[in-house]
């Protein structure tokens, strides 16, 4: 027997060799992701370094090696301090907020209740709209003389109330940051709302017959579960804190004087505004590091923990089976009497509190947005009514015609109302083509990461690939800008989806690895038994099995590119590529008010597809938490 | 310490009822289980008694106080979840010892108690263990160790073996009884096992569809269940039921139930017995005894012998039951007459 056994491996080398090898299927699919990475994240990084150690004159345009005199020159700048510790505070009170209000949206929306899919869809607007969309509103609700804060004060009849609100440096400062709550909450509740979802139901109902009432369970058995996911959470919160740009850009614009100058906006306005690119990019590569150090603290703080595997020992005897004499039963106190009030009284109340709190958060979410649709529909010259009031005085869609039909109201319309159907034709374009490209590349990636994660060449390239998340937009596009000039693709399309695959193909690889590790390995293996080649087998089954996945993907990739407004900023500059934040910003620098109306029209048909979204496929939004590593 | 009764509990989910008005009465330091198929509502009842669920209409009744109203955690009643939900984040030691804390019990107690429970259960070694380093035996008592702790009124446990393989069920389920005993606790142990359940109980209620079958000791459910559902699920293998008509004796209308275990090949031997003749079909070995399949008519039946060496496949063969072994049904209602 033995001898046949050996005659038949001697016969078929090649076979043993395969056995536990890495198929080269696995390397193609995660390759294609990995290469545009490279490209896309790696060589600007690379170039932003080179950047940093150059100087150029901005009359010769010469290049000079300068060493390390841009980080000393940058370091040395009590700018940037201050800008650090603005960025700090705002920081802080951003993941303070974002922690407290999100984990209590999450423990709204986990409960069971009449509307909770509806909720659930209106908690997730202020996130799923554009952030420059939230910069427009909200400045103009706290807008000097006309805004709708002031004017509801009016109403309200306090007008004596009523103050330029962003006029304050330090309250300016703390309601940007409320501003960046208000969008940045929902993303925490969602995650938070994954966590509460995996703990097992009877976790809460042991701990209420130990005796535990509610108060007690949250902070001894929720928050302890939630731990881990909220401190990923935190970290998210602070990198999208650090990068927090576009609602300063709408809204303060690092103002008044420079209260509201955090690092970002500073690294902004070295390179763009003062064009000095290589102290930017010295700057903004400080902020990278920053960043990367946070990263670094989340894999060494919450990286997997190892869980000695439990031992199959047989039990120790309990001393039931002995005879031997045993230690005593204390004594214990019979139960306290508890105070409550009785069931019928607590629990229509209790019902009553949930009740008022789901509406406040209904109010807290929507309110703001339906105020938006208001202004949309009101006509412009409302907006500098004196005194103010929040009734308009008719309700007229000229504001939509403005910028819907540009031709045909004659005169009417302005430059920047005309640019707003092709912008969102080019948003679209844009989203659909990168959510397109990144997913179907991501998927194969995913695969291969879900697969193989204990192989060293895919768990380190996956490290990289988070890394990526830690690293700021702003250090990007600098590079991008000058490389994107040298090959003319300056202010096109193209260049927009090429430079928005630097944050979305690792976020998608990152989701589908997520979900195809919750697909068991047996439905591979079957169906690689079953004679399908590896392509075949993700095609026919791995990728039916995991359409919720993938259509959660292409709903985040989507979203992040419709709303995405740094890049779009700097990259393009007619209306050829421009996309609708980019078209939103610039009512803005007009600055008439005739262009409000329009604007505000505009800015409601740019969160339309995001609310639709929003409330079309919440579910999916809601499963796509899950896998964490979320783009603000 | 603690009787339990239970009067006509109902309880519905929407439109849906799980539970039809059930009455029991539980005895003091009796061990009762809840036996019956999956998706019968024996966890439903649980949880009610536990106060984790409300009941629709109907009253719980601990001592002969109506505890309908109670919180959970006024009720002092501990439960054994099927998936043990021990908390992940606690060590052993803190596990058993939450409930304690909650009542704020002094520390010294507390310790006392932990280390008497931890002996008690053969614990004391893994009580600085998270219960993720603990195997599926191990947070099995973990489990049990953290509700017998607080000395409660009444122990329910809901399913609480049937996450275990099959040789350390049964050594867990005599623990179990034995702790039971030493306890002098009153325990209500819902099961789909029924061998578990005669094994385990002093009394047991057989419950489908949410409604009370019968409750009765061990024997008496074996011997005299109440109808045709409760005579099928008790006992393994299954009765056999015959038309009356097939077996002598019996009229139309009526079912014959024989265990198989009371059926054999014929020896002749005296004594009232039923006898049925068909042709052998199967010989099935299992172990101690030899089950065999005869076709009689067009139905098969189980029969069983100690000694299956005379028999082949195909022979002609004539099987024989005590008379006094066999149930009678009514064929319509399903009850035993
Ligand atoms: N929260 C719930 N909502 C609706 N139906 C439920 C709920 N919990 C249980 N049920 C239904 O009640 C029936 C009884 O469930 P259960 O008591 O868990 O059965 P078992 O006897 O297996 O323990 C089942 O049909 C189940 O589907
Ligand atoms: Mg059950």
């Amino acid at each position: 027997m033995s001898l046949s056994l050996a005659s038949s491996d001697t016969a078929k080398p090649g076979r043993r060799r395969r056995i536990g090898r890495t198929p080269a299927f696995a390397y193609a699919a995660v390759a294609p992701t990995l290469l545009i990475v490279c490209a896309v994240v790696g060589i600007p990084l690379a170039y932003s370094v080179y950047l940093s150690l150059n100087s150029t004159n901005p009359i010769t345009k010469k290049w000079i090696f300068v060493g390390l005199n841009n980080y000393v020159t940058v370091l040395t700048s009590p700018d940037l301090w201050w800008a650090i510790a603005r960025t700090a505070y705002f920081a802080g009170f951003a993941v303070v907020g974002t922690t407290i209000l999100g984990t209590i949206l999450a423990l709204v929306l986990n409960q069971r209740f009449p509307g909770r899919g509806l909720l659930r869809s209106v908690v997730l607007v202020p996130w799923a709209m554009a952030p420059v969309s939230v910069g427009v509103l909200w400045s103009f609700v706290f807008a000097g003389n006309y805004g709708t804060l002031n004017a509801l004060l009016t109403d309200l009849g306090l007008a004596s109330w009523a103050t330029p609100w962003l006029g304050n440096g330090f309250r300016a400062l703390n309601l940007v940051a409320l501003t960046h709550v208000w969008n940045q909450a929902p993303l925490t509740a969602l995650m938070v709302l994954a966590g509460l979802q995996s703990m097992p139901g009877n976790l809460h109902k042991a701990a209420m017959l130990d005796g535990a009432g509610p108060v007690a369970r949250f902070f001894k058995i929720t928050l302890p579960w939630l731990k881990p996911n909220l401190l990923f959470i935190s970290i998210i919160a602070t990198i999208n804190a650090l990068m927090a740009f576009d609602i300063l850009w709408i809204m303060t614009r690092g103002g008044p004087g420079s209260a509201t100058t955090v690092f970002a906006w500073l690294g902004y306005v070295y390179s763009f505004q003062f064009f000095k690119f290589g102290e930017g990019a010295a700057m903004l590569y400080v902020l990278t590091i920053l960043s990367f150090l946070l990263a670094i603290f989340y894999f060494v703080v919450l990286g997997p923990r190892r869980v000695r595997a439990a031992e199959d020992r047989p039990l120790p005897s309990s001393s039931l089976e002995g005879t031997l004499k045993r230690r005593a039963m204390a004594i214990i106190p019979p139960l306290p009497r508890r105070w409550h009030l009785p069931r019928h009284v607590a629990r229509p109340l209790g019902k009553t509190l949930f009740f008022l709190l789901a509406v406040v958060i209904f109010i807290w979410s929507a309110l703001p947005v339906l105020s938006l649709v208001l202004m949309s529909i009101s006509p412009a010259g409302d907006l500098i009514r004196t005194p103010p009031s929040i009734v308009p005085s008719t309700l007229t869609f000229d504001n939509f015609r403005a910028v819907l039909m540009p031709q045909v109201g004659t005169g009417g319309s302005s430059v920047q109302a005309q640019r707003v159907p092709y912008s969102l034709l080019n948003s679209f374009l844009v989203g659909a083509a990168v959510s397109l490209i990144c997913v179907v590349l991501g998927t194969f990636a995913g695969y291969a990461f879900a697969r193989y994660e204990k192989l060293r060449f895919f768990k380190y390239s996956l490290w990289a690939l988070l890394l990526t998340r830690m690293t700021p937009a702003l250090t990007l596009v600098l590079p991008f800008f000058i490389m994107f000039r040298t090959v003319n693709l300056i202010d096109t399309r193209t260049a927009l989806i090429i430079s928005y695959c630097s944050f979305l193909l690792p976020l998608s690889a990152w989701m589908m690895k997520s979900y195809i590790e919750g697909v068991p390995k047996s439905l591979d293996r079957a169906a690689l038994i079953d004679g399908c080649s590896r392509f075949k087998m993700m095609w026919t089954i791995l990728i039916p099995v995991v359409r919720p996945g993938i259509i959660a993907a292409l709903i985040f990739c989507f979203l992040a590119s419709w709303n995405e407004f740094l890049m779009a900023l700097i990259l393009t500059s007619t209306p050829n590529s421009q996309t609708i934040p980019v078209v939103l910003s610039g009512f803005l620098s007009q600055a008439q008010f005739y262009e409000y109306g329009p604007m505000f029209a505009a800015s409601v048909l740019s969160i339309l597809p995001p609310v639709l979204i929003a409330f079309v496929f919440q579910r999916y939004l809601v499963q796509g938490a899950l896998s964490g590593a979320v783009k603000g | 310490m603690t009787s339990i009764n239970i009067r006509a509990v109902a309880k519905t989910y929407g439109n849906f009822p799980v539970l039809k008005g059930l009455d029991l009465d539980i005895a003091d330091g009796e061990f009762v289980s809840f036996l019956g198929p999956s998706g019968c509502g024996k966890s439903t009842l649980l949880f009610c008694i536990a106060g984790l669920e409300d009941i629709t209409s109907g009253s719980i009744l601990m001592d002969g106080r109506d505890i309908s109203e109670l919180d959970p955690r006024d009720r002092n009643i501990a439960l054994v979840f099927q998936d043990y939900a021990l908390y992940p984040h606690m060590k052993v030691k803190d596990n058993m010892a939450f409930a304690l804390r909650q009542q704020k019990v002094a520390e010294a107690t507390i310790q006392q108690q932990v280390a008497w429970a931890s002996e008690l259960l053969g614990l004391e070694q893994f009580l600085e263990r998270m219960p993720a380093e603990l195997s599926g035996g191990q947070r099995q008592r973990v489990a049990v160790g953290r509700a017998i702790v607080r000395n409660p009124a009444a122990l329910l446990m809901d399913e609480p073996l049937s996450n275990l393989d099959a040789a350390l069920r049964v050594r867990m389920r005599t623990e179990i009884k034995r702790l039971q005993r030493e306890l002098k606790i009153t325990v209500i142990f819902v099961t789909h096992d029924q061998e578990e359940a005669m094994v385990l109980s002093d009394r047991i209620a057989v419950m489908h569809g949410g409604v009370l079958q019968q409750f009765d000791e061990p024997m008496t459910v074996y011997r005299q269940p109440a109808n045709r559902f409760v005579a099928s699920f008790i006992g393994s293998p299954q009765m056999n039921f015959l038309p009356g008509s097939m077996v002598g004796g019996h009229g139309g209308g009526r079912l014959v139930g024989i265990r198989p275990h009371d059926l054999s090949p014929a020896d002749g031997a005296g004594g009232e017995s039923v006898r049925l003749e068909g042709e052998l079909a199967l010989i099935e070995p299992a172990g101690p005894v030899t089950f065999l399949d005869v076709l009689i008519g067009d139905t098969i039946v189980k029969a069983t012998t100690t000694d299956p060496s005379a028999f082949r496949p195909g022979q002609r063969l004539t099987l024989e039951a005590p008379a006094r072994m066999i149930c009678l049904f009514d064929e319509a209602t399903g009850a035993r007459v």
